[in-house]
């Protein structure tokens, strides 16, 4: 059937989702709230992020043990211990409940994750809304500079990093920040260019609007989605990142990550030992938080890009 | 018809050069300005004053700022990346060493994970809409969040330790000594090193061309030209393969210089997993051992690889794709 | 004989809202060598109908009664294999949007060659032979196989899909839309193209059009389809000359006829039924002006009203009565739609608005004595891919000259229109009268002002004088803000603080474009509205600040063509009433014609020839005027086209011409037009045109004819 001639722009982007009345908040909520309600993996990752939310913030109630203590019986240290009713996932060869810590690593994975997801997210919104709406040499500086952060090895580059600043988990999101910001401006940037010509712009120009108000007002609401596409996207990679750097040696050695984690079981020859429930609940917990991630940010992407759905 | 391709060929190369010498840039300030003097780590405090300047002119840090920024350009074009502070080697000859394996190991997990993308994203494209493609998907996600030195460590753990079929470590069993890379890369023993974190590497790295494949054949199966296949009545496979799959593949092929990126970022783990003499290794190893030239230029090799690494994908994408390079001209009748 | 037999062909989609009936018990027959055209609006199923004939249906679409008798065989019955050998050996087509029905990255020639190995079993010797040859047949150079289809011009990436659709000499050609998107010359050429290789192959077309005009050019007989039904069936000649439904009717008194200037456009109301639950009626009834109380409850049967003419009304015999009612505007203002809609195309505002406006308005002595604007020398010039940047995307540098030394003036009052083919510069220009872009060069002064270094209050006070209205509405108005919020956002801008003021002057507003009752749009979204509806949303912005002059950009060639006419007359109704000057974009000349005072001809962003709309239409004296104007489909097949006479070429931007602009592909070339660029003549008082012919080398020696004459 034909259907006329529509936009060539995904559906969120142009068409508000629900009824008729609503504020501009209403709307942008709806179509957050549209995505899990549509998308079923989008949702079963908001539950795993949420969870995982909960486990950190009540970890202190949640883990029968601190991270780091040292359990002892008679003065033996418990090392090495397989799982069993007191450990539920045994001990480290140092004696250390590795469940509470799993419990613990919860903590520094969201506060990575979240602060990077809104530190890149912010920056690359920002950047393809000013390279996009401006263009000319605005968008030529800003787009070679794009150039450049891809041309740099984004974990080399937090290990370099690390050899001039202190270990902390903020060195990863500082990095993210100032190079991940490049993925998300490119298409933002794109789509931007793409809705700056849209007819309704120039209306607004005609009619006197201003720089601000036609960024803002008309083209910013637009590609929220996208942000929040990219957003979900980055806590994944901030979560990976922060345990890459931390299993490579270069984390806070006083936070017990789940990167941390796992470096004590490689250092520990837990492989040789076939210490299965070290390694493995740290990487499992990993792969939830990230997974949880890349699923919301599929949501957006399937309702940002509906082709893929169509059948 | 072609006659943009030299120029678009030419506007690439001057474009990875100017990344190349930003980056270059932004070393040589990260590694002056940072905070402390990059000897630090090296000077004993038992040095006289006199031995300290002795070092820091051998280092050339007793010149101003802009002299040393010329210097250390010069010497990056000539391919001196100066010595490092704790092997007797220059850094050049330390990172040529490692190089090859760092190479071995990107290209053979790149090509593994090319093919399988490629192909997956084929099949998962020709059942959409079936539940298979969901479960599909679902998996290729979760391949892309698990930590990549997890998964080695968990390959090393089955297969090296607990069946004990593969080597767990490094790119030869111990006592061997290759006579030349010909010979390395022609024993069996060095394919045997390379299975584990090729396959490690390979693991993370289908995922991107796979999903890309999916999505950019869907994108493709949706244009007019593809209905048009269908009326003149050409055989699934044929649209699928002969028409889609060759459009689909151009994407893919730009998104190869986002996966080689990642890629090498990845590859600095899984060698330190499996202990592989690559350049990964080496730059943990310096940075641990505050050894800066060689921190510097091991991390310059990496970026280099990358930006010639995107220079060859770019030109291939020109030479496949006839839009590409032809001239404004074109567009506008 | 009889080569297709649609016997009550019925297809639904399943969609969200559930399902829709697309097409609904349709019957059609074919017989050999026969031309029929389908006509209908956008919806009304005509595609679907033409999908289903080979059977490729979306995925939600679903064939749910009757058969498909071709050659005898039901096709319906037939395996999707049996299907696929039978698909463009039998039944070939030529796709809507054909521009992109080519694989953008395999040679033409290869394409064309692939198709006649895999389908047509040749081998490459003979395939490569055959494609030679069908590239002649279709008027395109052999040189033009080894290309991309990105190096194609539109009019010759049509003509290599025709060529593909004759290439295994099918028995039934079916063409969806054929030249629709195509510029008016290369329109006529693909046409001509068509209609010679219709006799010389003697072909069986089926083709599917909203324009009654391109039915009149190719087709011997029509069909007529309206909300998933066939409602007429005839000749062209009895469609043409006695329509038989209250649809067609509306249709030919809809379509703008140039040589036949109409004085006054009918509209038809209102909207096709909702086919997620269509009417158990007559589906046309809420439009119709002749239906009576039983045409909206009993649905109509396609019967014989004369031999070989089918119509589905039940007022069929009173046709000759009703036919010479249509022919009244007023008749069409009766409709059920037009009354629920509280619309009355002659009907406007009260005077005391009236007055209002008036105040603002010069006085008749100042109007004469003073333009509102004065375009003097008008260039725009772009520059793509210089400076770093372009080097680093590998761009060749180049110079588009898009607007070159335009000059005209605009009386207050009057309303001018710039026509032209695409990349001509129309738009360009109308962008630089509205300050959306910056000229390169020259002057636009508006009301004795010189609009270049404005300053921020002075802009401001122009910006709220000067509108423009845009060609599509779907994307001209912004999709998150409510219609009110749309409305609002120019009195929000201009300071108008009070909101009681504010939402007095959007209903007001509202009411002038005869959306009534406004109250019910104000918290309307854009995708809650039908295009039509839209577009006098985007005229009703345009006007909220009741500006001084408003530009419209091809202001209706998106819409359907039974609602056009109601937009332009309520445009022109507003014009006069609110004094407003208009300056109307756009490439279809019967249109300028019906809105214009004057019209303004653009070749390569040269004005070429500026005169009242009249002398411009009926004594064209620059070629190209008068190529344009011989290339413009006639809605009637009595008035065959005179002959086209241009020279094959593409225009290009990005040379500046030393001579005159049109020299390459002027039939009347002369060797000074290489040289020297031609004065601008006065033909009369008001009628200029840009060309030697008129001037002192009249007598310039002509340029040898190329070998490469139009097809014409």
């Amino acid at each position: 059937m034909e259907t006329g001639s529509k936009l060539d722009l995904p559906a969120v982007l142009v068409a508000p989702a629900g009824g008729p009345r609503g504020s501009w908040l209403g709307q942008f909520l709806r179509t957050n709230f549209e995505v899990f309600q549509r998308d079923f993996l989008a949702l079963l990752g908001l539950i795993i992020l949420l969870f995982f939310v909960v486990v950190a913030i009540f970890a202190p109630l949640i883990a029968p043990y601190g991270p780091t203590e040292v359990i002892e019986q008679e003065g033996i240290w418990l090392s090495n211990k397989k799982p069993s009713d007191q450990f539920i996932l045994g001990t480290t060869n140092l004696g250390r409940d590795i469940f509470s810590q799993l419990v613990y690593g919860a903590r520094p994975a969201l506060l990575v994750g979240f602060s990077a997801a809104i530190a890149v997210s912010m920056i690359g919104t920002l950047v393809g809304l000013l390279a996009g709406y401006f263009g000319g040499w605005v968008d030529a500086l800003l787009m070679r500079l794009a150039d450049v952060a891809f041309g740099i090895p984004f974990l080399p580059f937090i290990i370099v990093l690390s050899a001039f600043l202190d270990p902390s988990i903020w060195n990863v999101v500082l990095a993210m920040a100032a190079l991940l910001w490049r993925d998300s401006s490119r298409v933002i940037r794109a789509q931007v260019l793409v809705i700056r010509e849209q007819a309704f712009v120039s209306a607004a120009k005609v009619s006197g609007a201003g720089h601000l108000r036609i960024v803002f007002l008309y083209i910013a609401p637009s590609i929220l989605p996208l942000t929040f596409l990219y957003g979900s996207l980055a806590i994944g990679w901030a979560i990976l990142t922060e345990a890459s750097v931390s299993f490579l040696g270069f984390g806070d050695p006083n936070v017990v990550s789940w990167g941390y984690m796992l470096q004590d079981a490689f250092l520990s020859q837990a492989l040789s030992r076939g210490a299965f429930y070290w390694f493995i609940p740290p990487g499992v917990c990993i792969m939830l938080t990230v997974m949880a991630g890349f699923f919301i940010g599929r949501g957006y992407e399937e309702i940002l890009f509906p082709r893929l759905r169509r059948q | 018809m072609r006659r943009g391709i030299m120029l678009y060929i030419g506007s690439r190369l001057l474009q990875s050069l100017l990344v190349l010498w930003a980056i270059a840039t932004i070393l040589f300030f990260l590694f002056r300005l940072a905070p402390g003097d990059p000897t630090v780590a090296f000077i004993d405090p038992s040095f006289t004053e006199e031995q300290e300047q002795a070092l820091r002119a051998r280092f050339g840090l007793d010149k101003p700022l802009h002299e040393q920024y010329v210097i250390y350009l010069a010497n990056l074009v000539k391919g001196d990346l100066g010595d490092s502070f704790f092997y007797s080697k220059s850094v050049a000859e330390l990172v040529l060493e490692m190089l090859p394996n760092t190479l071995y190991l990107s290209f053979a997990s790149l090509f593994v994970a090319y093919v399988i993308g490629v192909i997956g994203g084929i099949v998962l494209a020709s059942i959409r809409g079936r539940f298979l493609e969901q479960a599909g998907i679902t998996v290729t996600l979760m391949t892309r969040a698990a930590p990549e030195f997890w998964v080695g460590m968990f390959l090393l753990a089955v297969f090296a330790f607990e069946l004990r079929w593969l080597p767990s470590s490094g790119t030869s069993s111990p006592g061997t000594i290759y006579k030349s890379e010909l010979e390395k890369l022609t024993s069996k023993d060095f394919w045997e090193h390379m299975i584990l974190p090729t396959a490690t590497l390979a693991f993370y790295l289908h995922g991107l061309p796979l999903l890309l494949m999916r999505s950019s054949m869907l994108e493709i199966l949706d244009q007019d030209f593809i209905t048009m296949g269908r009326l003149i009545g050409y055989s699934r496979w044929r649209l699928m393969l002969r028409h889609a799959a060759r459009n689909a593949l151009l994407p893919v092929l730009t998104a190869l210089t986002l996966g080689i990126g990642y890629s090498i970022g990845g590859d600095v783990v899984v060698e330190n997993v499996f202990g592989w003499p690559g350049i990964g290794r080496l730059l943990v190893r310096a940075v641990s051992a505050s050894d800066y030239p060689v921190v510097q230029g091991a991390f310059f090799m990496i970026a280099l690889i990358i930006v010639v690494l995107n220079f060859v994908a770019d030109v291939l994408y020109g030479l496949l794709d006839p839009r590409v390079g032809a001239s404004e001209q074109a567009r506008i009748s | 004989m009889t080569l297709l037999e649609i016997r009550d062909l019925s297809v639904i989609y399943r969609t969200q809202q559930g399902t829709v009936q697309a097409v609904d018990r349709v019957a059609l027959e074919m017989h050999q060598a026969q031309h029929l055209g389908i006509i209908g609006e956008s919806g009304c199923g005509k595609t679907t109908l033409l999908r289903a004939l080979i059977r490729v249906l979306p995925r939600n679409g679903k064939i749910t009664a009757g058969q498909i008798l071709f050659k005898g065989r039901d096709l319906l019955t037939l395996s999707e294999r049996e299907m696929r050998q039978l698909r463009w050996r039998e039944i070939a087509m030529i796709p809507q949007a054909s521009m992109d029905s080519l694989n953008p990255v395999q040679r033409v020639g290869r394409q064309l060659e692939e198709l006649l190995t895999v389908r047509g079993k040749l081998d490459r010797a003979a395939a490569r032979r055959r494609a030679v040859e069908l590239f002649e047949m279709v008027g395109l150079g052999t040189e033009r196989l080894e290309h991309y289809p990105h190096e194609f011009s539109g009019g010759m990436k049509q003509r290599a899909v025709i060529a593909m659709a004759l290439a295994l000499q099918p028995s039934l050609l079916i063409a969806d839309e054929p030249v629709t998107a195509l510029d008016v010359i290369v329109q006529f050429q693909v046409l001509e193209v068509l209609r010679q290789l219709e006799h010389e192959l003697n072909l069986t077309i089926l083709l599917i059009t909203h324009d009654i005009s391109v039915v009149a050019q190719l087709c011997d007989s029509v069909a007529v389809m309206y909300a998933g039904q066939i409602v007429e069936r005839s000749s062209a000649e009895q469609f043409f000359n006695a329509p038989g439904h209250p649809y067609s009717l509306g249709l030919q008194h809809a379509f703008p006829h140039l040589v036949r200037p109409k004085d006054y456009l009918i509209s038809i109301e209102g909207y096709p039924p909702d086919l997620h639950h269509p009417p158990q009626a007559c589906r046309f009834a809420e439009r119709c002006p002749f239906a009576e109380p039983r045409c909206h409850q009993q649905s109509p049967a396609l019967e014989e009203i004369a031999p070989q003419h089918w119509a589905a009304c039940l007022r069929a015999e009173e046709m000759d009565s009703l036919r010479q009612q249509a022919g009244d505007p007023q008749v069409w203002l009766k409709t059920q739609a037009a009354r629920q809609s509280a619309n009355g195309n002659g009907r406007h505002f009260s005077g005391n608005h009236h007055d209002r406006e008036v105040k603002t308005l010069p006085t008749a002595q100042v109007a004469a004595a003073q333009p509102l604007v004065e375009v003097r020398e008008l260039s725009k010039r772009y520059h793509i891919g210089g400076g770093l940047a372009g080097l680093l995307r590998g761009q060749k540098p180049q110079t588009v000259y898009a607007v070159n030394h335009v000059s005209f003036n605009l009386q207050r009052g009057e309303s001018l229109g710039l026509a032209g083919e695409s990349g001509c510069g129309k738009t360009t220009t109308g962008k630089l009268l509205v300050k959306l872009l910056e000229p390169s060069a020259g002057q636009i002064i508006f009301d004795g002002q010189d609009t270049a270094g404005l300053s921020r209050r002075q802009l401001r006070e122009f910006r709220r004088r000067v509108q423009l209205m845009f060609q599509n509405p779907f994307e001209a108005l912004n999709p998150r803000f409510t219609l009110y919020r749309s409305l609002a956002e120019p009195l929000i801008i201009h300071g108008w603080r009070d909101k009681a003021q504010r939402r007095a002057r959007i209903i007001e507003t509202l009411e002038y474009v005869n959306l009534r009752p406004a109250e019910a749009f104000l918290d309307k979204y854009p995708h809650q509205l039908s295009g039509g509806q839209l577009q006098r949303v985007v005229l009703a912005r345009a006007l909220v600040l009741r500006p001084d002059l408003l530009i419209a950009d091809e202001p209706v060639s998106m819409l359907d063509v039974s609602v056009r006419a109601g937009i332009l007359n309520t445009m022109k109704g507003l014009a006069r009433e609110l004094g407003l000057t208009t300056v109307y974009i756009s490439h279809d000349l019967s249109l300028l014609q019906y809105t214009c005072d004057r019209i303004a001809i653009m070749y390569l962003g040269h004005v070429v020839e500026i005169g009242p709309s009249q002398d411009i239409i009926s004594q064209p004296r620059h070629p190209y005027t008068q190529a344009l104007i011989s290339a413009v489909p006639v809605p009637d097949p009595a008035l065959p086209n005179p002959p086209l006479r241009i020279r094959e070429g593409v225009p290009r931007p990005t040379q500046q011409a030393i001579g005159c602009p049109f020299v390459e592909r002027c039939p009347e070339a002369m060797e000074v037009c290489r040289n020297v660029f031609p004065p601008a003549i006065k033909v009369s008082e008001q009628h200029q045109v840009l060309c030697h012919l008129y001037g002192e080398h009249a007598a310039s020696p002509r340029l040898p004819e190329p070998m490469e004459e139009s097809l014409s």
